[in-house]
């Protein structure tokens, strides 16, 4: 049974996460996201799983790789520095071919930065979760609806591939209440725990291990296939939403928060007669590359990154795509101040009238 | 139709409680809603913010630059937020604690062009019977000076929040909303 | 006399341990424990880093290798996840009492419901005999070539005896596996450790004296010796703390 609730943005992400089959979470307190472990501390239990407040985030990340190498849905939430914390896990997690989901709600950085919103952690999301050169699929949802549909089904990303999930939002995303709609708790049973964890729940009845080292020539072919797996996610698994695109010359590229407020910049500037679309990632890895690369330059005049972070981040990806066949801009708020719809609406504007970059 | 709402004062003012409690109602009567909280660091006593959205429609942004209706508890507030407010908006003060004008680095600012709502809150709270209810008496001025939720279904979406606490205090809720209402309604246009 | 066989729990191929190492000796006592204790399938190692890795190429049983001084931490996700499981860490000394300090108190702290098995052989020996944090006053090393020296990197941390300061650990104890006493001991020592565990009872700590004959520079009987005049007077064997329901009773 579904249900509509109002709720506050963490709130939703550990609601959907419990029904998605969560059954163990560990994590520090940090802010903007205390709201997710705090809701995960009671409502695990009531389902049968468990909850620990680790020592910290380095901690609580390897509790979860402990969870997931039990086939047990296991995921870990925390801001920007608990990130960085979490990055050694992160990379054990992709080395040992284990799924997890870790939400990320960011906040201005660098450093302890600020408890404010900020999408800051762009290009540690996709670059670099952590060292060795591996990536996690990264979803940027930009309402409470859309992490509770992405959430609730992070974990069939993550069994697939047998590699961590990352979940990409900011603070405001993370504090603002919305309605909702709750989808049902999937059902997971003992035959449902994964055939290569180390449970024996699934009638295994020989021996087991899972490891993050390898030899030399064994770590080469598990590199050459997480490559191959990066590939098939940019053939397959992009998600992206293309919003009045088709006649744009002008085009804003904008994820999460930022794309909210420049929606409403499009609809504004489409009232008033203006071509203005908007492309929206909302798997941030893999890249919606085509979305931007396959525009006809012909008619684009311009491409704007709005992100609430300066200098943008997500920029370079886009110009890979672009392969300067149009001049691309930036428009950005950044350590903790928000993005508004004025300065969105103010800044294309700008641009639309041979304003330059603000970067 | 789209309007907004900014609410402002320091922690523990029940900013945050008026905000979903608007936000809630909204959506209890059938619209679209968004409560966005911004805090400060300290847990008691910093400035608190929070802004409501309500629509017809889904919302899209839920960050106004300037917002139609600013609700403002102190003069902490007043100094950061007092242009954040539409023209022909709603300026609604607490007057126990700001008076006008309020200086700002030594110069008077007062708008004259959005239409300022002044009301002792807190006196009013306190005769009904607690300080608690400053916030649920901004609520009904809201409702009496722009008719943004229906009196009714406000009540109901208290008397369900209050259902499990003494009698009197639903009691009281009830009378601080239809005290507002009664001060807004002078504003309505 | 019992037969001497390997152990069901050990692939049948040499350790890659070093010659006279006493991390093979450990490791053959927590086999005969969980064989005695008819836990072969319900065993799971949560293998650290370091020379305790090594244990990956040949232990027999389920096991999780981990990032290095979170072993406690990943035990943690599977012992609560799976409470059926006998579950132990095996941790070395840098492992556990340097960059994994934080878990393993917080896993003692919180009571976990597993067991560590800590191998004390004052040194880094995989990545060539650096100083430990249980390194003695006045050892060399190849990071305190002329010994250690207390003014710049204090003194050798006595794990038994924090653990044993904290209120959820129910058996904490230590031996040193350089006589024939000291690992008949120890092997009653992980047994009841193990015993403790699944009986749902809480945390348990077994601390092993081992050597380094490769960075100890010394021959293995030598280091037997070396132990007996260096290391046991500093980190003297004994039970530090016993609240099972068996001293209870």
């Amino acid at each position: 049974m579904s249900e509509k609730r109002f709720m506050k943005g963490n709130e939703a992400i550990a609601e959907a996460a419990v029904r998605g089959g969560c059954r163990f979470f560990a994590g520090y307190p940090i802010t903007p996201q205390n709201e997710i472990p705090e809701y995960l501390s009671w409502r695990l239990p009531e389902v049968g799983g468990a909850f620990v407040q680790g020592e910290s985030e380095i901690a609580s990340v390897n509790m979860v790789y402990g969870a997931a190498a039990m086939g047990t849905r296991a995921m870990t939430s925390s801001s920007g520095p608990g990130i960085s914390l979490k990055a050694e896990g992160i990379s054990y997690l992709a080395a040992a071919g284990l799924p997890a989901l870790i939400v990320n709600i960011s906040r201005g950085g660098p450093g302890l930065g600020s408890i404010q919103p900020a999408q800051s952690d762009y290009l540690q999301a996709t670059k670099a979760l952590g060292h060795g050169g591996f990536h996690a699929m990264v979803f940027a949802p930009n309402s409470a609806q859309e992490a509770v549909d992405i959430i609730y089904d992070a974990w069939e990303y993550a069994e697939r591939d047998r590699n961590p999930v990352m979940v990409l939002m900011d603070g405001c995303l993370g504090n603002i209440m919305e309605e909702v709609e709750l989808p049902p708790m999937k059902e997971l049973n003992d035959e449902d725990v994964p055939y290569w964890s180390l449970s024996r729940r699934n009638g295994r009845d020989f021996q087991g291990n899972i490891t993050p080292i390898y030899t030399e020539a064994i770590l080469e072919g598990v590199n050459i296939m997480a490559g191959e797996m990066y590939k098939d996610w940019q053939e397959n698994d992009v998600k992206v939403e293309e919003f009045m695109v088709d006649d744009a010359e002008y085009v804003i590229v904008a994820y999460g928060i930022a794309s909210r407020v420049s929606k409403e910049a499009v609809l504004t500037l489409r009232s008033e007669g203006f071509k203005v679309g908007l492309i929206r990632p909302i798997t941030l890895f893999p890249f919606p590359k085509k979305s931007i690369r396959n525009l006809d330059y012909n008619r684009v005049k311009g491409i704007i990154d709005v992100e609430m972070t300066i200098p943008a981040q997500m920029r370079e990806d886009i110009e890979l795509q672009v392969m300067e066949r149009c001049p691309v801009y930036e428009y950005g708020r950044s350590g903790g101040v928000l993005l508004d719809d004025d300065g969105v609406l103010e800044a294309v504007r700008d641009f639309m009238t041979g304003g330059t970059d603000n970067a | 139709m789209k309007t907004s709402f900014v609410f402002s004062g320091s922690g523990g003012q029940g900013i945050m409680s008026a905000g979903i409690t608007l936000a809630h109602t909204a959506i209890d009567m059938g619209k679209h809603a968004t409560f966005l909280p911004e805090y400060g660091p300290e847990q008691r006593g910093g400035s608190a913010k929070c802004t409501v959205v309500v629509d017809d429609d889904p919302i899209v942004s839920p960050l106004p630059r300037v917002c139609d209706n600013l609700i403002l508890l102190n003069e902490q507030a007043y100094k950061k937020f007092v242009w954040d407010v539409k023209e022909g908006g709603i300026m609604l003060l607490n007057a126990n604690r700001i008076t006008l004008p309020v200086e700002i680095d030594g110069d008077p600012v007062e708008r004259d062009d959005v239409r300022i709502i002044s009301a002792p809150v807190d006196d009013i709270a306190l005769e009904l019977g607690s300080p608690k209810v400053a916030n649920i008496v901004l609520l009904g001025i809201l409702i009496g000076a722009t008719g943004i939720v229906s009196r009714d279904t406000l009540a109901a979406s208290l008397e369900d929040k209050f259902k499990d606490k003494k009698p009197g205090v639903l009691d009281m809720n009830m009378k601080a909303i239809d005290k507002g209402i009664e001060i807004g309604a002078q504003y309505r246009v | 006399m019992p037969e001497y066989k390997r152990s069901n729990m050990i692939a049948d191929k040499p350790s890659g341990y070093c010659p006279g190492c006493l991390h093979s000796l450990a490791t053959r006592l927590i086999s005969d424990v969980i064989c005695e204790l008819g836990q072969e399938d319900n065993s799971l190692n949560v293998i650290s880093v370091g020379c305790s890795a090594l244990n990956i190429l040949y232990w027999g049983g389920d096991f999780l290798s981990v990032a290095h001084g979170r072993a406690p931490a990943a035990a943690t996700g599977v012992k609560r996840t799976n409470p059926e499981r006998l579950v132990f860490a095996y941790q070395g000394d840098g492992d556990l009492a340097a960059i994994g300090l934080a878990e393993i108190m917080s896993a003692a702290n919180r009571g976990e419901n597993f067991t560590v098995i800590f191998a004390n052989n004052q040194t880094y020996g995989m990545t060539g005999g650096q100083m430990a944090p249980t390194t003695l006053i006045g050892q060399k090393t190849t990071t305190t070539v002329y010994g250690r020296d207390p003014a710049t990197t204090g003194y050798p941390l006595k794990m038994c005896e924090l653990i044993s300061q904290l209120e959820a650990p129910r058996f904490v104890a230590r031996y040193a596996l350089n006589t024939p006493k000291g690992v008949r001991e120890a092997r009653a020592g992980i047994k009841k450790a193990f015993e403790t565990q699944m009986k749902g009872e809480g945390f348990t700590f077994v601390e092993l004296l081992t050597n380094c004959p490769t960075n100890w520079k010394l021959s293995p009987l030598d280091t037997l010796e070396y132990m007996n005049t260096n290391t046991i007077p500093y980190f003297k064997p004994g039970v530090y703390k016993d609240v099972t329901t068996k001293e209870a009773e």
